[in-house]
């Protein structure tokens, strides 16, 4: 097979000298293609990309790598910049819960197919991080609730230093699409204090977040022993379905199918009781919440 | 027929939704040519002298779905199989109602020598499904999109589990912006990389047909190697290796009834609209449903009160059967050909939760949630279990769920259907399997 590929080689070369004389390098052998086929596969940069970079060091693969991958950031900025303005409405809505704390955020990008794409939720995962450790850094004592816009996110970093802004720039330079980190939100309770979580439409990642296109954090206080997980769960369930706007008061009185304050709702799953009977029944407090949406137009927070 | 086909694209266009017509079998044929166009040449009749085939494009929003898209149209425009569709004219991904459902696709419609094409691109995942869900423009076959430039990327992967899970067989790869490329053998390492992708996603890879081109040279009429000839031996190549859907008439016949009848001195006659297959007086039939099951013997065919000897798929007519009182048959149940549809009572779906805008629910609702399950004419109670890892389904969410009906109705796989809670249709839907008990 290398013979014929060779012979090919050779004719290819005399017919077409004049073109070759055109650019650097002569046509590929099959110990290159090899090469650069392996090269494509551990990096997954593009064939034109591997094959500047094996060209620019001889072959020599570790060397080509290390550049790849220095290329990638700066490739990657002139992406973002070209896809600059094309509409992100897809993504992700990724949740953490610490100890006595907890992160949720949004990131989006133009596809659900990228959104599904592991690439895209190791992206997700930097930012939850970089906004819980955000968060840490402050070191404020009792209840914190710590808003993000995109401008606040892209100044963070990652344990290592890398800019969330670069991190997104190579993400966009490897996916091919435009990104937008939306919004973060990170929580911290003081002790006695616990944060139930809800995530619609969990997509199984590998890792420690769970992501979806409905996220919630609802704060409260009480519970029965042992069971503040599931309740958490069961509240944040509620905020997810039922969407409230406000929290209430423990005495209002519902107003229909459109309530939107949380406390007067009818409780998502048993619509005998509204949420603040059955936060009675299970000696609890609703403090706070947070709801996201994927793709929601975000009316201004504070 | 052709005034029938003309009003569906009519009504599409018009963004009606269309449940009864989408129920006949002219599924074909319904290219919703954008609202402009088709104002312009509304009188122009659909032909029914080849054969209908639906095909798709997926691949990464970069790599020139929409510029492919617009050469197919303008190479086949040349043979006149086509109307020239410029690219700013295709890549708009309208959003049309289908079912009630929104979906973002977009839809142009060409002929080779052989065949007659609807070509559906979707820009999300999302969108695939409902497309499937709706039963709009099931897949025959799709063209995969790649750029030689960048090779396949990331997200190719998600792209192939979508064909899969659609239920695409047959997939053709073009490799696009070969112009691009100095090397020619890179684009080889593109093509060796995407057949070990595709194998490694369950389909031949070695045997996949891989065009290589550029839809931009043939636009701009530029290396009609790489440009127009490409795109001919693409079509070339989606004409022989997709295969052809097996045609309505084809099938075992089936009429879901919809009334009858007990005309004094002659028998029963059951009413309804053929939804497939054709019928001829003397044909013997099966009865299904309600838990009852009878055979029969048509010894008569009627439409628009004339008597005729044959009635094929799509024709309302009423059918004289011998061997049948009356009381024996209601509404809901089928006359199909004896053997060819058979009861179930449990079977996995996926469904599409209609949102608060589309008419649906404004809330999401839980396992064991019992609405009405509608389908071909039949109406019956059904309880709904959702997957393990899924707690609630929200509205506009797609879902698999199993659901299972108070008894067994005649059913089988890729048949649509609704679920209801009062006068609101809550889901859309497509079988995806029987399931014993």
């Amino acid at each position: 097979m290398s013979l014929g590929f060779l012979a090919r080689t050779v004719a290819k070369v005399s017919v077409c000298q004049h073109v070759q004389s055109l650019h650097t390098g002569c046509k590929l052998l099959a110990a290159e293609k090899a090469l650069l086929m392996k090269l494509r596969k551990n990096t997954g940069y593009t064939f034109t990309n591997c094959k500047k970079a094996l060209e620019k060091f001889d072959n020599d693969v570790t060397q080509a790598e290390t550049w790849l991958h220095e290329q990638a950031q700066k490739e990657g900025w002139t992406k973002a910049n070209k896809l600059e303005g094309r509409k992100t409405k897809e993504g992700l809505v990724g949740l953490f819960i610490g100890n006595n704390e907890a992160v949720m955020v949004e990131v989006n990008c133009e596809t659900d197919f990228v959104a599904r794409n592991e690439k895209f939720q190791q992206l997700v995962k930097n930012v939850a991080f970089a906004s819980l450790a955000h968060r840490q850094k402050k070191d404020q004592a009792g209840y914190v609730k710590n808003f993000l816009s995109t401008e606040d996110l892209s100044k963070l970093s990652t344990a290592d230093g890398v800019s969330l802004a670069d991190q997104v720039a190579l993400a966009i330079g490897r996916l091919g699409e435009n990104m937008s980190l939306k919004r973060a939100v990170a929580l911290g309770v003081p002790a006695g204090w616990h944060i139930g979580s809800y995530v619609h439409g969990d997509v199984g990642t590998q890792t420690e977040l769970a992501m979806g296109r409905y996220g919630a954090l609802v704060v409260f206080e009480g519970g029965k022993e042992g069971e503040e997980e599931v309740l958490g769960r069961k509240l944040g369930r509620h905020v997810v379905g039922e969407a409230p706007e406000s929290l209430g008061n423990m005495d209002d009185l519902p107003c229909g199918e459109s309530e939107t304050r949380l406390l007067p709702q009818t409780f998502l799953g048993d619509p005998s009781r509204t949420v603040a009977q059955f936060l009675r029944g299970q000696q609890a407090r609703v403090l706070d919440f947070v709801r996201f949406q994927c793709g929601e137009t975000v009316n201004e927070e504070k | 027929m052709a005034a029938l086909v003309g009003l569906r694209a009519c009504l599409s266009a018009l963004q009606l939704s269309t449940p009864n017509l989408l129920h006949s079998s002219f599924k074909i044929c319904a290219v919703p040519l954008s609202r402009r166009t088709f104002a312009a040449e509304a009188k122009k009749t659909y032909s029914r002298d080849k054969p209908h085939v639906n095909i798709g494009t997926i691949g990464h929003v970069d790599h020139g779905k929409t510029t492919l898209t617009a050469a197919i149209t303008k190479v086949l425009a040349d043979a006149g199989g086509a109307n020239y569709k410029k690219y700013e004219d295709i890549d708009n991904a309208p959003e049309e109602k289908a079912r009630g459902i929104t979906i973002n696709a977009s839809h142009v419609e060409y002929s080779t020598a052989n065949r007659h094409y609807a070509h559906t691109d979707c820009p999300g995942h999302a969108d695939y499904v409902k497309n499937m869900i709706t039963g709009t423009s099931q897949m025959d076959g799709c063209i995969l999109v790649v750029a030689a430039t960048d090779g396949q990327m990331p997200q190719t992967r998600e792209h192939l589990l979508l064909a899969r899970q659609i239920g695409v067989e047959h997939v053709v790869v073009f490799i696009n912006k070969a112009d691009a490329v100095e090397d020619k053998e890179m684009v080889e390492l593109v093509e060796i990389e995407i057949r070990e992708l595709l194998t490694e996603f369950g389909y031949d890879g070695e045997n996949t047909p891989v065009v290589i081109g550029s839809a931009l040279c043939a636009l701009e009429n530029r290396e009609p190697e790489l440009g127009m000839n490409a795109v001919l031996k693409l079509l070339e190549i989606v004409d022989a290796y997709v295969p052809l859907p097996k045609r309505e008439l084809d099938k075992p016949f089936l009429l879901p009834i919809e009334g009858v009848y007990s005309i004094a001195g002659r028998g029963t006659v059951v009413s309804g609209t053929l939804e497939r297959g054709l019928i001829k007086k003397g044909d013997e039939a099966e009865l299904v449903g309600h838990n009852r099951s009878f055979k029969a013997v048509i010894t008569g065919i009627e439409m628009f009160h004339k008597s005729l000897d044959r009635a094929e798929a799509g024709d309302n007519l009423g059918a004289l059967v011998r061997g049948l009182k009356r009381e024996d048959v209601r509404r809901g149940m089928v006359m199909c050909k004896p053997g060819s549809i058979k009861p179930h009572q449990k079977v996995q779906a996926q469904v599409y939760v209609l949102s608060k805008e589309e008419g649906g629910r404004h809330t999401p609702f839980f396992s064991n949630y019992r609405p009405v399950m509608s389908s071909l004419t039949w109406q019956i109670n059904a309880t709904l279990t959702l997957p393990a890892d899924k707690e609630l389904a929200m509205p506009g969410d797609y879902t698999s769920m199993t659901l299972m009906l108070i008894y067994p109705m005649p059913l089988e796989k890729f048949q649509l259907f609704a679920l209801r809670e009062g006068n609101q249709t809550i889901c859309a839907g497509v079988i995806t399997d029987i399931l014993t008990d």
